[in-house]
């Protein structure tokens, strides 16, 4: 079967930051240095070459995209300036367009003015939705958001917001999965899939791969966003109301908990390596401090930006709670929310953080397929 | 071992000098040298015999410079490695003793004994070798070089930009030169082209400047029309048979026409044909000449595909190089946005095809109707292809370009850049493997691109991909020109590539065997028009410094008629090699009318041909007579030197 060359797709890819990968020669270079590759998954030459001559279908089978983390060594070492890192890149932004059956992701992609408008739509009517339904009783001696959003009905919407949100994920994941497994799919057995999922939750929690890149500071700063942000997703999500217990709940009302409180240090763990993780990146994309950060797509930028914003906007709640200034409190708490949750139902299915799921689904995929092709060669 | 210290001599009765050289322990590992001098100053020819750990050296030469100023030694021997390497050193040295440079043998004990046997067969193969030489320098005479007066005047065959620059390097030295071209026009292959790689100058402009300055320097006579029918003499005194005639019927009659269709006057540049310096002919005239170089510009021809090559002659969509180079004049003329429109189709997707009759490999590719195969890189066509995709990129950045190439050679000044530019201009490449050439095949599946290549391209892991195409380009590679008629009036040598042969390709490379003619550009390789400038100036150098002088100098080693034995059998003049260098003529001798040999020593190669047939041993090589080869047979079964 023989691939058809799309020079149409290559004019597209450009607004997915597909630059200088035309410079390439094919010479490899990039792929004999990257620590990551392998002789079953060679890249990043194979995906390089997938984009310049737009075969679509090619790529979208390719698991390779998400093996990079981009420490940039290829980029470094690339003898034509071809940047095979940033082209990597490109290729896991238009992957994530590709698995997206909305049409949503690639729009986010394609035009910038789409992805602010999006956002700002978004962040307009949660500002909306929170003025037109509240208890319309704040507390104006303490602060206490409680009063104003009691808990139990902003877990409700927070469940209807995750399950959309699941939806959509687990759809473009489901898609992914298709994609890359191919015609296997049907062949490896259910057992295998249950055997290997602890390789999904160690590859997500540890992203251990990344370890593997020369530069380790990356997995660092990496590895201080991905728990920073799980266990704020965890507390202020899955704990907004303590599943119904009370010392788990997490803290919104008035007063305060003890500071030494787990749920209190877990906010504050989070906070902190949010806050870190995020202001390394910022600077590092501002400064252009390494080839990772030479170039920024305006999703990259949003992403951070909005995690920053969010994780500011909290912690100022957080003052203005142990000041117990009440208005200060509930015109954040509108704030944060405003930009909380375009941060969660747009970046997560459509954009930058997709890559959260892709991610530990595609290494647990190739693991899948390596035990059940090491165990059919076998017999 | 170790250096010889002291060299001792001993003096024989005879004045040859022996001198063997360690060279570094090259030929001393193995045959041990001091025995070889004992031994041979056993024979009584041998005046002296030393070694030397390097006789080129400067205090090698030294021994032999001052054994012949003290009177020692009137004849030499060398004992070291090929005569090729050091043969003209120790002549120059014998010179510089006062002595005659022929009276002078060579034993060659490296390439002849210590590289290939070892241990006392070594060493007693070095002594017979060197006993024949002595017992050969015994007999030899004193030579005088046979001095050949020049005339001071070139010609050049063919008239493009090889021959136009070798004629205006000649010319102003000072020297004249007859400039011979086959067709009316001037400008040879490169008037064929538009744009120059890797720098893209103007073609017409370069050929119009060179044939501008032709025309107008008074020490260069153009003859076009005209070929070389008739051919002999030397170096020095070149004969030659010139015939101008006019056109036939149909003969260059497009050419002519569109001439006449742009309304040029003679001198003006006819685009894709070339310059007309003169009128045409109007009869057959003939002309001999004299000349004492020749400098051969005969040129190159594109290859012409065959039928069905790539699809070329089946689909109108496949065209050469050269082919497009016109069309895209023509496009260029008439340009409308940014699409490439060729003969009123648009051209989206433009392919071009490298190594088209150029790298064939034997058991690979076939050689279809052609009855040859071309098997070298015609070196120009990677950074033609290169040239021509940037230029369309930048020209029309709607046409896309898609190169098939089995390696990509963009060697030399500015071509590599070239290469770096089509990447960065989305200029899409592939690779092919030589036998997997890609396939053209007609299609009606897309609504304009009317043709699909298949390749199997290795940059993708050898995965089949599909490209669908307006407009093929096939890179067609560089032929020889054929000059049949030349080589085999000259006795020119001709490769295997059917590319004229030079002496050797980097320490002679524009001189081939005959002496006295040179070659310059494409006749002799696949050249840029750069390279072959270069190869131009570089024949006309050389022709140059032989015209200038007046005199050449050849090797005395050419056969001599004993007039005393001689019996006029002519059976020496049947067997001669080299024509007219033995030739029957009537003389006196003692008084008596007779027929005899007659040698012109320019001519005679040396070979010593005639010295076999002749029943009266009256013909003989000086420096090589049969007396010496007798004594150097005597000399190698000699029983009393087998230690």
């Amino acid at each position: 079967m023989s691939s058809r060359v799309n020079p149409q797709i290559r004019d597209e890819l450009t607004a997915f930051g597909f630059k200088d990968g035309d410079k390439c020669y094919s010479c490899s270079t990039c792929t004999v240095t990257c620590p990551l590759a392998t002789p079953e998954n060679p890249f990043p030459r194979k995906i390089v070459r997938y984009l310049q001559l737009g075969l679509q279908d090619k790529l979208r089978q390719s698991p390779e995209p998400w093996l990079c983390y981009y420490c940039g060594d290829c980029s470094t070492q690339c003898p034509r300036g071809a940047d095979p890192g940033e082209t990597m890149m490109a290729a896991r932004r238009y992957l994530t367009a590709l698995y997206d059956w909305t049409g949503f992701a690639k729009k986010f992609y394609m035009s910038e003015k789409f992805e602010l408008m999006a956002v700002g739509y978004v962040a307009l009517l949660v500002g909306l939705i929170m003025l037109m339904f509240n208890t319309g009783q704040p507390d104006w001696q303490h602060a206490d958001v409680n009063s104003l959003w009691p808990a139990r009905y902003v877990e409700l919407a927070d469940l209807a917001m995750a399950a959309v949100l699941s939806f959509l994920l687990l759809s473009n994941v489901w898609r992914a999965y298709r994609a890359v497994l191919g015609e296997l799919r049907g062949k490896i057995p259910m057992r295998l899939y249950l055997g290997q999922l602890k390789e999904l939750l160690v590859n997500f929690l540890t992203q251990k791969k990344f370890a593997g890149c020369s530069d380790r500071m990356p997995w660092i700063i990496h590895l201080l966003i991905m728990t920073g942000y799980t266990t704020v997703f965890i507390l202020v999500v899955v704990l907004l109301n303590g599943l119904t217990f009370d010392n788990l709940r997490f803290q919104r009302g008035w007063p305060e908990y003890p500071l030494l409180h787990p749920i209190r240090l877990l906010g504050y763990y989070a906070t902190v390596a949010i806050l870190l993780g995020t202001s390394y990146a910022l600077w590092g994309r501002w400064k252009r401090t390494k080839p990772a950060y030479q170039h920024s797509h305006p999703t990259d930028w949003m992403f951070l930006i909005l995690l920053q914003l969010t994780t500011l906007t909290g912690i100022f709640i957080h003052f203005g709670r142990l000041l117990d200034w009440p208005l200060f409190t509930y015109a954040l708490y509108v704030i944060h929310m405003m930009v909380a949750v375009p941060m969660l139902l747009l970046e997560v299915p459509f954009a930058k953080w997709a890559h959260l799921a892709y991610r530990p689904l595609i290494l647990y995929l190739l693991k899948v397929k390596e035990v059940y092709q090491a165990q059919n060669t076998a017999s | 071992m170790s250096t010889p210290e002291s060299p001792k001599e001993t003096t024989g009765t005879g004045k040859v000098g022996v001198y063997v050289c360690y060279c570094g322990g090259n030929i001393s590992d193995q045959v041990e040298v001091e025995k070889v001098c004992e031994s041979l100053r056993q024979l009584p020819e041998v005046g002296v015999a030393r070694s030397n750990m390097f006789m080129c050296s400067d205090p090698g030469q030294e021994l032999i410079i001052e054994d012949i100023k003290s009177g020692k030694v009137d004849r030499v021997v060398i004992a070291s490695c090929s005569p090729r390497l050091h043969e003209t050193t120790f002549r120059s040295a014998i010179s510089r003793a006062g002595g005659n440079p022929y009276l002078y043998e060579h034993a060659n004990v490296r390439e002849q004994v210590s590289w290939v046997h070892h241990g006392s067969e070594a060493t007693a193969k070095a002594n017979r070798l060197v006993a024949a030489a002595v017992a050969k320098a015994a007999l030899s005479e004193p030579l005088q070089p046979i001095r050949v007066d020049v005339q001071q005047r070139a010609a050049v065959l063919g008239g493009g930009v090889a021959g136009m620059k070798a004629a205006l390097e000649l010319a102003d030295r000072g020297l004249e030169v007859i400039l011979i071209e086959r067709s009316p026009f001037l400008g040879g292959q490169v008037a064929r082209l538009r744009h120059l790689a890797p720098f893209g100058e103007d073609a017409a402009a370069v050929i119009a400047e060179l044939a501008g300055r032709v025309q107008e320097h008074p020490a260069i006579t153009v003859q076009t029309c005209a070929q070389v029918e008739g051919f002999d003499g030397y170096i020095g005194q070149f004969r030659l048979q010139v015939r101008r005639r006019p056109p036939e019927a149909e003969e260059y009659a497009d050419q002519l026409a569109a001439g006449s269709a742009a309304g040029a006057q003679l001198g003006d540049v006819v685009p894709f044909v070339g310059i007309m310096p003169q009128r045409l002919p109007e009869n057959l005239e003939e002309q001999e000449i004299t000349v004492g170089a020749i400098i051969l510009a005969t040129g190159m021809r594109p290859y012409q595909p065959l039928r069905g090559e790539y699809g070329y002659g089946d689909l109108p969509q496949v065209l050469t190089l050269p082919e497009f180079t016109r069309l895209w004049h023509a496009a260029r003329s008439q340009r409308q946005g940014d699409l490439l429109v060729v003969q009123g189709r648009r051209i989206r997707h433009l392919a071009i095809i490298h190594c088209v009759g150029s790298r064939h490999i034997p058991g690979v590719h076939d050689e279809g109707g052609r009855g040859y195969l071309n098997e070298y890189c015609s070196r120009t066509c990677c950074t033609a292809s290169l040239y021509t995709a940037n230029l369309i990129r930048q020209t029309y950045p709607n046409t896309r370009v898609y190169e098939f190439y089995r390696d990509m050679r963009a060697f030399g000044r500015g071509q590599e850049e070239l290469y770096a530019q089509a990447s960065d201009s989305q200029v899409m490449f592939f690779r092919f493997r030589a036998g997997e050439e890609p396939q053209i095949s007609p299609t009606s599946e897309h609504p304009t691109a009317p043709v699909l290549i298949r390749v199997k391209d290795v940059l993708t892991f050898n995965e089949e991909l599909e490209v669908m195409a307006d407009l093929v380009v096939l890179a067609v590679g560089q032929e020889a020109n054929p000059v049949p008629g030349l080589v085999e009036l000259m006795k020119l040598p001709v490769g295997a590539d059917r590319f004229l042969l030079e002496v050797h390709p980097k320490l002679r490379p524009v001189e081939v065997a005959v002496a006295g003619i040179y070659l310059a550009g494409t006749c002799q390789a696949p050249f840029d028009v750069g390279e072959t400038c270069s190869a131009a100036a570089a024949a006309a150098v050389k022709a140059a410094a032989v015209l200038t002088r007046g005199y050449v100098e050849l090797d005395p080693f050419v056969a001599e008629v004993d007039l005393s034995r001689c019996q006029g059998t002519g059976a020496c003049v049947e067997a001669c090699l080299a024509d007219g260098a033995l030739t029957m003529v009537d003389m006196t001798v003692d008084g008596q009318n007779v027929r005899r040999a007659q040698v012109n020593p320019a001519l005679c190669l040396g070979c010593g041909a005639c010295v076999a047939v002749c029943p009266h041993n009256a013909i003989n090589v000086k420096g090589w007579t049969l007396k010496q080869y007798e004594a150097m047979v005597d000399a190698i079964v000699a029983e009393d030197l087998a230690a």
